[in-house]
């Protein structure tokens, strides 16, 4: 028997492009976001390279969506070219302004619910966080809000479409360590964030031809991004007005402070160099901080 | 392992046509390409013939791409003139040959392979999608086994996981590893090889079409013997893309052994000769050396500046002097009327002057330097093109018509493809991939093609037009002894039983006598010095160094050598710190010494070493070819 297709979704972020030409301003200055042309950060773009990835490998359906502003096609072109995506999804409300990361995440939970027509995703897919100044909280909280198990920093994955199952492997940091491998299993459907490291690789005949093809596919659908985009609102997914936007947010960003830097705690002792009696007293000194000192 | 039931190894025009071809039969096939994208590892002259013989026939690119060939494919002029110019030092004396060119064929196109061939790519993979196969580019096949009790063939290469499958069709070139590792040939020799050399030069297309009088459509072919070739046998040609020109030599490597000099100073004394200058120059701008002191930054402001100002003015121009340049220019609105478009350009040419120390004047412009081997059919062609179930095809098989002025690899490696893509569908239908039923039945085919007739013997006809044209050379050239033969061949009935006393002996025997300095070099001269008319000419071109000429292409480097140098002092070694065409070889205290960055993989020094070509997507990427 055939194993249904592998749905996948991926969420992304859009961030301003700062390039030429494409950056507006408000009379007073400041940056006019709405007017703003989008692009895919990196790192949702590594999310997205992560889709694409299921579907040369596994024929996946691939559904991208995003909350944002209602200029975000540039954006969302960007990522069908990159992904090959079957479907764009635009969550574009006026009273989703101002949400923070948990009021973000409502949104996105309800779109990943509306995905791949409307049979959701057996695996989701998100950055590692995005690079103008989010906390990287948007995915796990999405994660948690779906009741999908999280894991972070993949670096690399493979499906087990029959034991519906996850082989990935993250990078996790260790005791300030970043470099530790670990492979993790977990049942679908399941919440990912790609490293931003990540990078697919296609070693098979197979996997190379399906590269070509969806490569090809993806430059026709993306030069007719519109027949694939969806537009939702607030209604269209049905939010609950209480968990999106302002109403939604429980984070205030009261004031921003520069952290003020803590006073040196160390204190200051002069040693004679001539002296062999108070040189031996550091060389023990040392040993002493040396054998206490995690290994690192 | 996977598995698939043909896998074509290069993607050149025999090899993409061999996937088409499957394709049309509804056989699957994959094919691996080691460059980055089919067509950037690709060099030619190069006229792509399309012919019919009068006895058996050819399979043709358009019998295979079908009539789109002839209506969308981008090959560049339709060559429609072909002179022959016999040169000593400012002296020319020219024949017309096109009646030889026009010998037999439909039709004969420019083409630049890095242009055609993405063109062909896209035809032939669309189509082999549909039978589950297709191209894969950026991989280089390293080695091919039989497993035991198991006529598939088994595929390892340095970037996939290797996979199985019942035929193979060898298209990887002239320096193919196929033939390598199988020991289906013995590597050619420097007597079956010509080293190809070219440089691409551009040249606005309204200008090239005055200059070359030839109509939009139409294009030119210049050839050229006598002293141009630095006393090689060999010759060169300048063909007429659409705003560009081919224009190149090809030397016998045993002429280049017995007298080694760089290839690039080869392609230099070809450039400079009178005629050659003429018809590659163009207004070009220099900048002249200033003694005025500026600082660092205003220097970098007017670099800036001036580097602005001239691509508008490349811009410009190139569009007012191409098809139609002049109408859209007007229709964009910019310009009002075709005055108003040159007295931009010359606005443009005097800020540069004036404000940036920059002068105009005759010069030309080079746009990419190549070169590659070119086996002689007549002394290589492999006789049973086979080794197990792979069949070689094209320049792989040694196979190409090089007779005269005719240099036809493109055109004979697509015949092949078509009856190795027949021979593999027909055991593909049988289940039957035996050296009898593939490989002997290909061979026959391949014998029983026109073009391996002209491998192996003269064809009266042929000679008799080209004797025709030669008409008015004196009978008494080089002490008689040439004005002899011309004397005899002549005449009809002597002619007969001349060429029919030769194709007896076989090309074989024939060629130290027809291929010689004499016939390449001594009787051209002299035709020139006798006869030839002075080419009033005083531009002296500035041609590039190697340095520049290297600096313009594209390399991706690969970090593990693809060649191993195995006899550092062996003589033949020795010659490559002269004959590598980019100087990879230098030569230290009796030993010679290898630097691999910079190689463009033309195989000149496969001979004597441990030779592949680089990992796929790694090496040398041409933009024209
Ligand atoms: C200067 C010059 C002028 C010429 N003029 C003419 C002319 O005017 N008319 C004419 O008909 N012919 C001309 N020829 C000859 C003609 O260009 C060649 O015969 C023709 O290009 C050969 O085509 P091919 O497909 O057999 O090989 P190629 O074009 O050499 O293709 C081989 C392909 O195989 C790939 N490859 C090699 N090894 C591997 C591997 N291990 N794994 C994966 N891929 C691999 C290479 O990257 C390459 O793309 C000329 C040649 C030269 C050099
Ligand atoms: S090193 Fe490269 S460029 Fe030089 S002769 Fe050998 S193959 Fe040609």
């Amino acid at each position: 028997m055939p194993v249904r297709p592998l749905n996948v979704g991926v969420i992304v972020k859009l961030e301003p492009d700062f390039s030429e030409g494409n950056v507006s301003y408000n009379p007073d200055g400041t940056l006019n976001r709405a007017e703003t042309k989008n692009i895919l950060g990196p790192h949702s773009a590594a999310a997205t390279l992560a889709a694409f990835y299921c579907k040369v490998k596994y024929d996946a359906k691939v559904a991208i969506g995003t909350m944002g502003p209602p200029i975000a096609n540039q954006a969302l072109r960007q990522a069908q070219l990159i992904s090959n995506a079957d479907e764009l999804h635009l969550y574009s409300d006026r009273i989703f302004a101002g949400a923070d990361t948990l009021a973000t995440a409502e949104v996105l939970r309800l779109g990943v619910s509306r995905m791949n027509n409307g049979l959701g995703a057996d695996i989701v897919i998100s950055g590692h966080r995005a690079s103008d100044g989010e906390t990287g909280q948007t995915g796990p909280q999405t994660a948690w809000k779906l009741g999908y198990p999280f894991i972070g920093n993949v670096i690399d994955f493979h499906i087990d479409q029959e034991g519906k199952s996850i082989y990935a492997k993250r990078f996790i940091s260790l005791y300030g360590f970043y470099d530790v491998i670990e492979e993790i299993q977990a049942p679908l459907p399941v919440f990912i964030s790609a490293d931003p490291s990540y990078k697919p690789s296609f070693n098979t005949i197979s996997e190379r031809l399906s590269l070509a093809r969806n490569l090809n596919e993806a430059r026709n659908k993306a030069d007719n991004f519109e027949k694939y985009l969806q537009v939702f609102n607030s209604e269209g997914l049905g939010a609950d007005p209480r968990y999106v936007g302002l109403p939604g947010s429980p984070t205030i960003v009261y004031k921003v402070e520069k952290i003020p830097k803590a006073k040196a705690k160390r204190r200051v002792e002069f040693v004679d160099g001539n002296d062999t009696v108070k040189l031996d007293m550091v060389a023990k000194k040392l040993i002493q901080l040396m054998t206490e000192a995690p290994i690192k | 392992m996977e598995r698939y039931d043909v896998a074509i190894v290069g993607g050149g025009t025999s090899g993409l046509t061999a996937l088409r071809q499957l394709a049309n039969l509804g056989k699957q096939a994959v094919l691996l390409e080691a460059g980055n994208t089919p067509g950037t590892k690709n060099i030619s002259g190069g006229i792509l013939y399309s012919k019919k013989p009068k006895n058996g026939r050819v399979y043709n690119i358009e019998d295979v791409f079908g009539r789109e060939f002839i209506d969308d494919a981008p090959y560049e002029r339709s060559i429609t003139q072909y002179i022959l110019h016999a040169t000593s030092k400012d002296k020319l004396y020219s024949i017309d040959l096109t009646p030889v060119h026009e010998y037999q064929i439909n039709y004969a196109y420019s083409v630049l392979l890095s242009k055609l061939i993405p063109w062909l790519a896209k035809e032939a993979s669309d189509m082999s999608e549909k039978m589950g196969g297709g191209i894969i580019s950026g991989v280089h096949l390293r080695s091919v086994r039989w497993e035991q009790g198991n006529s598939d063939i088994v595929i390892d290469t340095d970037e996939l996981e290797p996979f199985r499958v019942k035929a193979v069709i060898a298209a990887d070139g002239v320096n193919s590893e196929l033939a390598e590792v199988t020991k289906a040939r013995n590597k050619f020799s420097s007597e079956q090889l010509y080293q190809g050399v070219k440089v691409v030069i551009k040249l606005p297309e309204t200008i090239l079409e005055e200059r070359f009088k030839v109509t939009s459509e139409e294009g030119a072919a210049h050839l050229f013997a006598g002293d141009v070739t630095m006393n090689h046998i060999g010759g060169g040609f300048l063909y007429t893309n659409r705003d560009t020109l081919s224009l190149g030599a090809v030397y016998h490597m045993d002429s280049l052994m017995d007298n080694p000099i760089e290839p690039s100073r080869l392609i230099d004394t070809l450039i400079r000769n009178k005629l050659v200058a003429e018809f590659v120059k163009d207004r070009v701008p220099a900048k002249k050396s200033s003694q005025a002191l500026i600082s660092k930054d205003e220097e970098i402001r007017q670099h800036f500046m001036a580097v602005k100002l001239l691509k508008n003015w490349n811009n410009l121009r190139s569009e007012y002097y191409s098809r139609d340049g002049i109408k859209r220019l007007i229709e964009s609105g910019k310009y009002g009327t075709k005055d108003e478009i040159e007295s931009r350009i010359a606005f443009l040419e005097n800020e540069l002057v004036e404000k940036y120390n920059y002068e105009f004047g005759d010069n030309y412009v080079e746009l990419e330097y190549s070169t590659k081997l070119i086996p002689d059919g007549k002394r290589c062609r492999m006789k049973a093109p086979y080794y197990k179930n792979i069949l070689f095809v094209g320049d792989a098989a040694g196979r190409g018509v090089f007779v005269g002025p005719r240099i036809e690899g493109l055109n004979v490696g697509i015949d092949d493809a078509v009856r190795a893509a027949n021979a593999v569908a027909r055991s593909l239908d049988r289940n039957n991939f035996d050296e009898q039923y593939l490989g002997n039945f290909y061979t026959k085919s391949v014998e029983e093609s026109p073009y391996t007739r002209d491998m192996k013997e003269i064809d009266k006809d042929y000679l008799k037009i080209f004797l025709d044209c030669s008409k008015n050379i004196p009978k008494d050239i080089v002490g008689s002894r040439y004005g002899m033969i011309f004397k005899l061949m002549s005449s009809g009935t002597l002619r007969g039983i001349a060429v029919g006393f030769a194709n007896m002996l076989g090309f074989d025997r024939l060629l130290p006598l027809v291929e010689s300095v004499d016939t390449y070099v001594n009787v051209p001269v002299e035709l020139a010095d006798r006869l030839g008319k002075t080419i009033d000419s005083n531009y002296v071109p500035t041609t590039p160094s190697l340095q520049e000429r290297i600096a313009k292409l594209d390399y991706n480097d690969d970090s593990i050598p693809h060649i191993q140098v195995t006899k550092p002092r062996s003589e033949f070694m020795v010659k490559m710190a002269s004959l590598c065409p980019t100087r990879c070889y230098s030569y230290e205290n009796g030993n010679v010494i290898l630097q691999h960055e910079g190689c463009i993989e033309c195989g000149t020094c496969a001979y004597e070493t441990l030779w592949r070509h680089p990992r796929g997507t790694k090496g040398v990427s041409y933009k024209y070819g």
